[in-house]
Parts: structure tokens; C-alpha cells; sequence
């Protein structure tokens, strides 16, 4: 078994003259969630692709748990999950159909599709087909065919996007558990809270290139303001004052803060992803 | 290739076939032309003129009838069911012949004859059965007809209509189950995406063309069989028609597997078969009007399928007649099979860069 179940080394592709993907480089730990956050035309698609088979890359390697495309394509494919952001399921089918379906390409007999159902909060839908499920309903059976062959890697597109708050918080906790028993988890989103939530590193990309791939609150501390922003209500009001963490005075202050009965908040002065995104890359998440 | 994963996709597309409109179309077009057909023709390979007689003593009329094989007999015990079932067009004519009707025609008594014309007829029906009873009554009477006639053929020996329409009808039945099945199912999952769900799985993109391919040759034949037996014409050749009808089914199912990889969507299965429906079916267009070139024909693919079943089916022809045109036949799967490959790794590309 590799270190790394995912293995990037200067990932390249273009579409005719336009460069997709250039040089791209990282590496996806079992039971780690990485989020690769960019704005629409970064190039995570297309990695997503050659990482998928899909596509082949025009240069650079990729390694998914230790094996190559080029000769083990069907090893892999067999050890993955792919959950789209396009709702592709066999809508005349019911959801069952669909998994039971979904496990005999894999070559699962007698999948245990009730427990899945059951899983995703659709075990009384199971009979009813796809075509009568809300998009939520049909987003958490996207999730259930992607994982109907308990896969050790899992590439996630915008598997949240669009959906009511308990539906994406469904699906965020199936990533987190499907990350503990030990998948590697590669997400692309736009939702910087859900990364921020989600990941254990985040990737950056725009106009094809990496600008960045750490721990959230590695990038936070790298890019926020080492303070704290205090608030203290006094006699005639609200004081609030913003302390620098440096400052030699600083812990005197928090210390007299803590200890007056006066303190309101304490809050960190940290950058959000969003904002450490904009300055590394110059541009947004959004379009 | 995985066979296995093969079968699966196929299971799949078994499962959703009753589901799909197209499915039901597949099944249901062919049989309905056939009824349209007998309705208008009567049986497409049986245009016999209908003859029923009851015959109240034992007439020799009836006998000579029955041995003729160019009228189809019915013997019925009841008069009155005669006259229902002229009355229903399905009897052209019949015949009530009275106990000792044969001795008193030898007499020379003229006894009465009642013959009753069904009001929905075929005109030349109706001439052939009454022409046919004056003969056999003046057989009866033993003497010879006071004229002597001269027959005289005009015009090309033709089959009835109905019969040159037969390759026409055998072939919608393949085209629609070997062509339009496998194009629209491909591109039907191209449009949905579910082909992009399927390729990131073990299953490889030309083994759910495989199964869509199966599934429409299956029911290509099936249907070209149930077309033909609805007819009853499923006789004399049945290894020979069998042959011929798998390779007509392969051959019509490479070209729709060819128009579904092709085809971004739906729309564009449609706008294909539009167009090129008319080259598929032109050459049955060739039996039905036989004055016209025949050579015309053989330009088309197609020629080379529907004129073997057309042999032996309608000329009762064997394999040893047809192995030249099916040789050419199974040498176009051949050399289609380059194009096909093709256009399932355009397919595969396409899939993969789509956004």
C-alpha cells in the first residue's frame, strides 16, 4: 500500500491553445480530505478527469494507490468513487435499481442496498423511482452510488451545491465518515466554508496552477493578522480595541481583560480562505 | 471486453426497455404496418381468394374445390354462419350447395344456386370464385364449354402488390429495432449523462455499446421473425431465413450503434435518421415498382441484406443461392467495424472534455 493514496507530480493539459491544467502537483493521504477550491474554468474539472481516467494527461504522472492509469486503469476504477455535480442517475430506475445496478458493474453480488438507502436518509424511498426524488434526495443517492463499492478514493464534485442546509449537512457528515474509515478524499467546491469545515488541506488553484496546498489554519495564520480583537464594556459603553499578539503587552491586557467583569468577546483576527484565496490568486472564488 | 459487465449493462437496458417509449414503439410499429397491411392487402403471403361452401349432400364441387390451391376453402355446416361471415369480409364469397345438387345438374334440371358476394370483396376475388364455380358446375354436368379460350399474357409477369411490399415490411422491422434502439439508447444516455457515471466504473465505454448493440440485434430479429410468422410465411427455408436475418441484424445494428456514437443527443440520432432512413429502405422501394433499374438497387448497403430475405422467403431460395450477396453483406459489418471503433474513441473523448 502506497503512503499517498493520490499522487500528483506536474500535471499538464490543454485544451488546443488554452493551458487547463499546468503543472500541477500534490498528493492526497488515506483518510485525508483535501479541498481543491477554485473559481469555474480553474482547471479542477479537468484534473478531476485525468485523475478519473478520463482524460490523459498531457504530461506529468499520476499515481492512485500506488498504480497508474496507463496500466491499471481497471484496478483503479474498481478502488474509486465519483460523485458528480451533474445529477446523472438512471431517473426510470427507482434507487435501488439504481445501486443494485451501479454494485454489479463492480461485480458486488447481493449489495446491501436497504443499509445504504438507510444511510442517506432515503430508506423508506427505496421502491420509488428517481424521477418522483427532490434534488437533495437525489444528490444523497448520488452519494450512496459512490460509495456503493466502499471505494478508498473518492473524488467529490461541488457534492453540496445547490442544496438545503440539512441535505449538504448529510452529505458533509458521510465525507467525514467516509474519510475516518479511512478513503482519501479529493473535494472540489466553491463553499469556502465547507472546505474550511471539511478539509484537512486545501488546494488553490486558478488558470490551471497550484498557488497553494496547506492546512487551513496553517493559511490562516500565514495570511491573518497575528490578534485578537477585544471587547470590553466600561462604564459609559463598549470598548473595543484590536491587540497584537506580538505586542509585549498584549498578554497583560488579555490577562486584566479576562479577569475584569466587563469582557464581552474575544475574537481571533484570522483570515478567511476566501479572502488568502483573492490574495494569493487576484481573483474570487465565485465565476 | 468483459462479458460479465456486458450482460449487466444489457440487463439494465432490459429492465428500462418497457419504461421507454421508444422501447414500446420498437415493438409495437412493426405490428401495427402488418395490420395495416393485412387490412388493406389481406395476408401479405396468402392473397388467396376465400371461398366458403355449404354443401347439403356430398357435392363433387366441393371436393375439386378443396384440392385447388389457389382458392382457400372453408366448409361450413350452417347457412346462415355462411352469410355472417361473407357479411364480416371474411369469406369473399360463398356457396350453398343443395342435397342432389350434382345429379340435377347432370339431369339437366338447372337446379338454383345461391352464391353470395361479400360487399368488401376484392372485385378480382369475387371474378376468380365465380368464374371457378361455373367451371366446376359445367365439370359436373360433364360437358364442354361451348367456347374454347384463348389465354393471352399481357404485360410483365408481376407478384401482387403485397408481395413486393414484403421486403418493405421486413425491413422497417429490422431497421426500427436494429437502428432506432441502439442510437437512441447511446445517445439518450449521452444527453442524460449517465455514460460519464458509467465510464468512471470498471465498465468500459464499447462494452455498454456492446450491450445496447445485443439488445437491438436480439429484437431485430425477433421482431423480422414475428413480422414474417404474423404473415405466415416462417416455412420453408426456417435455417436459411435464420441466417439471413442475423446477418441483416448485425449489418442494421452496426449502422445504429454508428448513429448513436455519432450523436451528441437525441435530436441528433433523429436528424440522422431523417436523413438517411430513405437510403436505408430504398432498395425495397425497388420491389415494389420492378419496372425501374434494378441495379439501382444493389447501390445501396441495405440491397445486400433485404435482397437474400427477399429470396427466401417470397422464391423459397436456400443459403446456396444467397451466399454471394451475404458474403458481400458480412464483408460491409467488416469494413464498418473501422468507422464504429472509431467513433466509440471520439465518443470516449468527447465524454471526457465535455464541461
Amino acid at each position: 500500500m502506497a503512503d499517498q493514496a493520490i499522487e500528483v507530480s506536474a500535471l499538464s493539459y490543454s485544451y488546443g491553445d488554452i493551458k487547463a491544467v499546468d503543472g500541477v502537483s500534490f498528493s492526497v493521504a488515506p483518510g485525508e480530505i483535501l479541498g481543491f477550491l477554485g473559481p469555474n474554468g480553474a482547471g479542477k474539472s479537468t484534473t478531476i478527469k485525468m485523475l478519473t481516467g478520463q482524460l490523459q494527461p498531457e504530461s506529468g504522472s499520476i499515481r492512485i494507490l500506488g498504480m497508474s492509469h496507463a496500466d491499471q486503469r481497471e484496478h483503479i476504477q474498481a478502488k474509486m468513487g465519483v460523485c458528480f455535480e451533474e445529477k446523472n442517475l438512471y431517473e426510470a430506475m427507482s434507487g435501488e435499481e439504481n445501486l443494485r445496478f451501479f454494485a454489479s458493474l463492480f461485480g458486488i453480488k447481493g449489495v446491501d442496498t436497504d443499509q445504504m438507502l438507510r444511510r442517506v436518509g432515503l430508506g423508506d424511498r427505496a421502491g420509488d423511482r428517481v424521477a418522483k426524488y427532490s434534488k437533495g434526495m437525489r444528490q444523497r443517492l448520488m452519494m450512496a452510488r459512490t460509495l456503493v463499492n466502499s471505494p478508498d478514493v473518492l473524488f467529490l464534485d461541488e457534492p453540496t451545491d445547490g442544496l438545503d442546509p440539512v441535505s449538504a449537512k448529510a452529505i458533509r457528515m458521510l465525507i467525514q465518515q467516509e474519510a475516518e474509515r479511512g478513503a482519501a478524499v479529493l473535494l472540489t467546491t466553491h463553499d469556502m466554508h465547507e472546505a474550511d469545515e471539511l478539509s484537512d488541506r486545501v488546494a488553490f488553484i486558478s488558470e490551471g496552477r497550484l498557488h497553494a496546498v496547506d492546512a487551513p489554519e496553517n493559511l490562516k495564520l500565514q495570511f491573518g493578522e497575528r490578534s485578537v480583537k477585544v471587547r470590553v464594556r466600561t462604564g459609559d459603553g463598549v470598548d473595543e480595541r484590536a491587540i497584537a499578539l506580538d505586542d509585549s503587552s498584549a498578554a497583560d491586557f488579555l490577562k486584566s481583560a479576562v479577569e475584569s467583569d466587563g469582557l464581552m468577546t474575544i475574537h481571533t483576527e484570522e483570515a478567511t480562505l476566501e479572502a488568502i484565496f483573492i490574495e494569493m490568486t487576484g481573483r474570487g472564488l465565485e465565476g | 471486453m468483459s462479458l460479465a459487465r456486458t450482460l449487466e449493462v444489457l440487463k439494465k437496458d432490459l429492465q428500462l426497455g418497457p419504461r421507454s417509449p421508444i422501447f414500446l414503439w420498437v415493438l409495437l410499429l412493426p405490428l401495427l404496418i402488418t395490420f395495416v397491411l393485412q387490412v388493406t392487402f389481406g395476408d401479405l403471403f396468402d392473397p388467396q381468394p376465400r371461398l366458403g361452401i355449404v354443401d347439403q349432400g356430398s357435392s363433387a364441387i366441393t371436393t375439386e374445390v378443396g384440392e385447388m390451391s389457389g382458392i382457400a376453402l372453408t366448409v361450413l355446416d350452417d347457412v346462415d354462419d355462411l352469410k355472417t361471415q361473407v357479411e364480416a369480409n371474411d369469406l369473399d364469397a360463398g356457396l350453398v350447395l343443395p342435397d342432389g345438387f350434382d345429379d340435377a345438374v347432370r339431369s339437366g334440371a338447372r337446379p338454383p344456386l345461391e352464391f353470395y358476394v361479400g360487399g368488401e370483396s376484392l372485385a378480382s376475388n369475387r371474378v376468380i370464385l365465380a368464374v371457378t364455380t361455373l367451371d366446376m358446375v359445367r365439370q359436373v354436368e360433364g360437358k364442354a364449354p361451348p367456347v374454347e379460350v384463348d389465354v393471352v399474357s399481357l404485360g410483365d409477369e408481376l407478384l401482387p402488390l403485397s408481395v413486393r411490399l414484403v421486403p418493405f415490411v421486413v425491413m422497417y422491422a429490422l431497421l426500427i429495432a436494429a437502428v432506432f434502439l441502439p442510437s437512441f439508447s447511446i445517445a439518450d444516455e449521452r444527453e442524460k449523462h449517465t455514460l460519464d457515471a458509467l465510464v468512471v466504473t470498471p465498465v468500459k465505454l464499447s462494452e455498454v455499446v456492446a450491450a445496447k448493440g445485443v439488445l437491438g440485434f436480439g429484437l431485430a430479429v425477433a421482431m423480422a421473425v414475428a413480422t414474417l410468422w404474423l404473415n405466415g410465411a416462417l416455412s420453408v427455408q426456417a435455417i436459411a431465413l435464420l441466417v439471413v436475418l442475423v446477418i441483416a441484424g448485425l449489418l442494421l445494428t452496426e449502422i445504429g450503434l454508428i448513429y448513436g456514437t455519432a450523436s451528441k443527443d437525441v435530436t441528433g440520432v433523429f436528424t440522422l435518421i431523417k436523413g438517411t432512413g430513405f437510403i436505408l429502405l430504398a432498395p425495397t422501394i425497388f420491389y415494389i415498382f420492378p419496372d425501374w433499374p434494378q441495379w439501382i438497387a444493389k447501390l445501396f448497403p441495405t440491397y445486400w441484406v433485404i435482397n437474400p430475405v427477399y429470396e427466401v422467403v417470397i422464391n423459397g431460395a436456400g443459403l446456396g443461392t444467397v451466399w454471394g450477396e451475404l458474403a458481400i453483406a458480412a464483408a460491409v459489418i467488416v469494413v464498418m467495424i473501422v468507422p464504429l471503433r472509431y467513433l466509440i474513441g471520439r465518443l470516449e473523448t468527447k465524454l471526457a472534455i465535455a464541461a
